[in-house]
């Protein structure tokens, strides 16, 4: 008997393949939707390959309606894939073709001269127009140079082109299969429900120079309640609030006690009898570290000799009954240390849920510790430690227990029972309500934590008034402003060449790191970048610093240096895709135009700016407005 | 037909092929008996009553038509796996109540042409402008810039300036032609970072930055002309509020628009688009509008392609049925299934 091998399939349909398949269902015109760039142009190259021409009379089509196209953006001629799209009835688009491409495959799927287009799932520079069949062979997007599953949201924008109103009975989404798809995450992107918006708010530096030129600071404060991230976040407060008002009435069930605060009696009282057994080893201590034994609870903030920790747990050592901490420092490291290494202690304890085991709290809050311990603020108030001298004013664990009313009270026994619940309660009170109310005050926090940036910087007065540089560094609305206004006010682009401050605009500009081959830079454009790589280090604590790349300033310093240079051959000195070109200066230009908004403070600033603005704009970069 | 007929008819079908023409067409609708399930499948709009005509009088000869038309469509690579299915149709029902591909086909085509009428969505987001702000959320390719449009006509027939905004440059482009065709070019400008165009036409396009930058000045006490004479603005492309570094541009606009300008928000489907609307009408003074529909204008229809080339359904149901990701073609699952083991069996190689 004849054994039939299983026959090994392609692990994707070629493309030709697809669309004679599309054409034979009449499922054409088609937008495909590949992995990569590169993919997109070896999909059409693969028709030249193949060689099965569209009949005459509708190249004849797509020929002219190009010809209309080229008539507004004359880089659309120069475009290499134009043969192939004549000839084939299929094009390419995605973000490394320049805008008047988009246009001119948008234009011929309009006239319905394409019966498919290649591109990349971004939507930013991507397709936006409809066809009859969209055919999606990928569940997972590159972003940031990571693989990322396709939203439900971005599976629906996608599969949404498919079908045309007034041009389509009915539209199709088909599914391929590539290595890169995981079939249930599209059909649950198809049949499910786009994800919810969550609000992405940030406070910047112009906003806050711009809100202050405007409104009280009370005013921006409501102005700030109105944002979606603050009505999200009451949201969450509010969830969090019904939560502590349970709270509140499991604590009002214990009732009135003799002490009003009867918790916290209750927890020194308990704290002191345990503190008793040692008693022998205690009095071995030197009055110093006796008196800094009862700060030291868990929690608590301490200076030591190497930076600065919190407290996990006391302890005394085995051998000779030497007071010691658990403390976890700020490099995240848990260390032991004897009590008489503690240098301050400070009026600061952050919030811990002990544990009886190694790291002596929950892993969930240790996780949160590690975070508060990095990020607190740099001066806190210390207590005054008694030194050398014993001093009988020093509140003591051991002889307090006598005093406590407790072994007396009436209500000793039901407090007993109650004060591990009750103090579990409280820990969890405070901690909504500390919560609550971060939730709460946080933009307003932030925006306050900019207001000092910019005062410190010498933008705002003390009392949140513009200064005269306040007043026109308001204008710069970019990422980076701070480098870009403190910059300008060190006077580092005072007399500057056009062609060296878009270059030096063009690498704030950039925010891609993929390497790439580059024109060479002048000795001038190293030394000013090097000068903006210095400023930029300094300000990385208040502004992420841009890349800075000097390749991509070459770029920029070359458009303008060399006014005679066509896009085409400029494009060449560059491995980057002319799109990505294309978008760098484009964005360089919108950085340009924001310093040639400073006419009124910096004539000669604004006047480089202009100059710089007529050489940016030339060819490709004048066909769009 | 008319509908008693229908009902009729869905009376004398037994409650299984009741709930197999109600998947993805009524939500929970195992839940429902037979009674239920007949109202609620008449009470569908009146186009998909064809669509259940059509389902109905596919049902019996089902098995037929299967058999005789998958060997001319079949896939040559699979000869021995197609076989056996055919000759012994063990699971009848599964199979009756999938539909082919041939349903899935069916019924491409263009539209004879017809005259222009607006669907009530787009008249009632229109109305609604009048008194309030208005949010649309609605799938892509319904028909938002006619909403757009109208709303611009309406305002500017008022002699109050229009804004509309859209994130990308490129957009806005496109928009300007086509607002120049509709309106002429004297009516209409464009104003980017470094150019303006036009920038006392009363409708004027602009990136949501541009926007944001002008409500800033206006604010800081540079009286700009357009602002006091605002009446619309337009944010299409309104999900870019999600977008994790341009989103707070759209909630910047959104917050300090002028009071006396209408907000229209334009955006695909989204998730929570009530939470939206119930944020603007807790910080704007006028009442807003949510209108929302999942309705597809041309109804899509999901297929699979094998790389060798075999298309058949992606779904058990020919319209995509929602939440119900799980309900994938036997065909499709068997086809990927096959598909998942030989790749990964050829990377092992
Ligand atoms: N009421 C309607 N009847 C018929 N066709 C319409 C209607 N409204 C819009 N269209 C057409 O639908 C297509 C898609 O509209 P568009 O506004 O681009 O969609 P969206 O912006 O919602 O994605 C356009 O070609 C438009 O002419």
């Amino acid at each position: 008997m004849l054994v039939v091998k299983p026959q090994v399939m392609p692990p994707v349909i070629h493309p030709v393949d697809l669309v004679q398949t599309l054409r034979h269902k009449r499922l054409t015109p088609a937008i495909v939707f590949l992995t990569s760039r590169r993919a997109c142009d070896e999909a059409i190259d693969s028709f030249e390959h193949r060689n099965v021409p569209l009949p005459a009379h509708r190249s004849r089509t797509i020929a002219q309606v190009l010809d209309h196209v080229i008539r507004l953006y004359p880089s659309v001629a120069q475009h290499p894939l134009l043969p192939t799209v004549q000839r084939y009835g299929v094009a390419a688009h995605h973000a490394g073709h320049l805008p008047s491409w988009k246009i001119a495959v948008e234009e011929l799927m309009r006239h319905g001269c394409l019966d498919a287009v290649f591109a990349t799932t971004t939507l930013a520079a991507g397709v936006d127009f409809p066809a009859r069949t969209v055919v999606i062979t990928q569940s997972s997007v590159r972003k940031a140079r990571d693989l990322t599953e396709l939203t439900v949201s971005e599976i629906q924008q996608l599969s949404g082109r498919g079908g045309r109103r007034g041009k389509d009975l009915v539209g199709f989404v088909v599914v391929t299969p590539s290595p890169y798809i995981d079939l249930h995450v599209i059909t649950r992107g198809l049949t499910g429900n786009p994800e919810p918006i969550h609000s992405q708010f940030v406070i910047s530096y112009p906003m806050v120079l711009n809100l202050l030129k405007a409104h009280t600071l009370d005013h921006i404060k409501s102005i700030l309640e109105k944002s979606f991230a603050q009505f999200q976040l009451n949201q969450q407060a509010t969830a969090l609030e019904e939560k502590l008002e349970t709270v509140e009435a499991q604590l009002a069930a214990f009732g009135p006690r003799p002490c009003a605060d009867w918790i916290t009696q209750w927890h020194w009282f308990n704290l002191a009898q345990t503190h008793r057994r040692p008693r022998h080893a205690i009095c071995q201590d030197a009055p110093p570290i006796l008196a800094r034994l009862p700060f030291l609870t868990p929690g608590r903030v301490v200076g030591l000799p190497k930076g600065r920790g919190v407290v996990l747990r006391r302890y005394r050592s085995r051998s000779q009954h030497r007071a010691m901490l658990t403390v976890l420092n700020t490099q995240e490291r848990i260390i032991e240390c004897p009590v008489a290494q503690v240098t301050e202690i400070y009026d600061h304890t952050l919030n811990i849920e002990p544990a009886r085991v190694f790291p002596w709290c929950t892993p969930k809050s240790l996780q949160r510790l590690m975070r508060e311990v990095r990020e607190l603020p740099q001066h806190l108030q210390g207590f005054p430690l008694p030194e050398d001298t014993g001093n009988d004013s020093v509140m003591l664990p051991e002889p307090l227990t006598d005093e406590f009313p407790c072994p007396m009270c009436p209500s000793q026994p039901a407090c007993r029972k109650d004060y591990t619940k009750a103090w579990r309660l409280r820990q969890e009170h405070q901690q909504l309500t500390k919560t609550i109310h971060a939730i709460r005050s946080q933009l307003w926090h932030r925006f306050q934590q900019h207001v000092e940036v910019l005062q410190q910087f010498g933008y705002l007065t003390a009392t949140c008034q513009l200064t005269a540089d306040g007043e026109w560094a308001r204008l710069i609305r970019i990422n980076h402003s701070l480098l870009l206004t403190e910059l300008i006010r060190m006077d580092a682009f005072t007399g500057i060449e056009p062609a060296l401050l878009v270059g030096v605009l063009a690498s704030i500009a950039h925010e891609d790191d993929r390497p790439g081959i580059f024109p060479r830079r002048s000795p001038a454009l190293a030394s000013v970048l090097g000068q903006v790589r210095t400023v930029a280090h300094s300000l990385a604590s208040y502004e992420d610093p841009p890349l800075l790349r000097s390749d991509v300033a070459a770029l920029g310093e070359l458009w303008i240096s060399q006014p005679s240079l066509s896009w085409g051959e400029f494009v060449r000195t560059t491995t980057m895709a002319e799109g990505d070109v294309y978008r760098l200066l484009a964005r360089t230009l919108e950085y340009v135009s924001q310093l040639h908004n400073l006419k009124a403070t910096h004539p000669g600033l604004a006047d480089i700016a202009d100059q710089a603005m007529q050489l940016m704009r030339r060819d490709v970069l004048q066909e769009l407005p | 037909m008319r509908t008693d007929d229908l009902k009729q008819l869905l009376h004398e079908q037994p409650v299984k092929r009741l709930h197999w023409l109600a998947k993805g067409r009524i939500h929970r609708h195992f839940r429902l008996g037979k009674a239920r399930l007949i109202q609620a499948l008449l009470a569908l709009p009146p186009e998909q009553h064809h669509q259940i005509l059509d389902d109905l009088s596919r049902l019996r000869p089902s098995t037929q038509r299967t058999a005789t038309r998958h060997p001319s469509q079949g896939s040559r690579a699979h000869p021995r796996s197609e076989t056996p299915r055919l000759a012994t149709p063990s699971h009848p029902d599964q199979r009756e109540s999938c539909v082919t591909v041939a349903d899935l086909l069916e019924g491409i085509g263009v539209p004879p042409p017809q005259p222009f009428h607006p669907d009530a969505w787009q008249e009632e987001a229109i109305t609604r402008l009048r008194e309030g702000d208005v949010i649309v959320s609605v799938p892509t390719g319904s028909g938002k810039t006619y909403v757009a449009i109208e709303a611009a006509r309406q305002a500017m027939a008022v002699d109050r300036t229009v804004i509309y905004t859209s994130p990308l440059k490129a957009l806005s482009n496109t928009k300007l032609t086509e607002f120049v065709q509709l309106f002429g070019a004297d009516r209409v400008g464009i104003l980017t970072g470094e150019r303006r165009h036009n920038p006392h036409a009363p409708l004027l396009i602009m990136t949501t930055e541009i926007l944001r930058n002008l409500l800033y000045d206006a604010a800081g006490g540079e009286i700009d002309m357009r602002l006091d004479t605002l009446g619309l603005v337009i944010l299409d492309e309104s999900q870019y509020l999600a977008d994790p570094e341009r989103g707070v541009v759209w909630e910047e606009t959104i917050i300090l628009c002028p009071t006396q300008a209408r907000l229209l928000l334009l955006s695909a489907s989204i998730g929570n688009p009530e939470e939206i609307a119930e944020w603007i009408r807790h910080i704007r003074a006028v009442p807003c509008t949510l209108i929302q529909h999942h309705h597809r204008s041309v109804p899509l229809r999901a297929g699979y392609l094998h790389p060798s080339g075999k298309l058949t359904p992606l779904f058990t149901t020919r319209d995509i049925p929602r939440g119900q990701p799980h309900a994938l073609h036997p065909e499709t699952r068997r086809l990927f299934a096959e598909y998942e083991r030989e790749t990964l069996g050829s990377r092992g190689h």
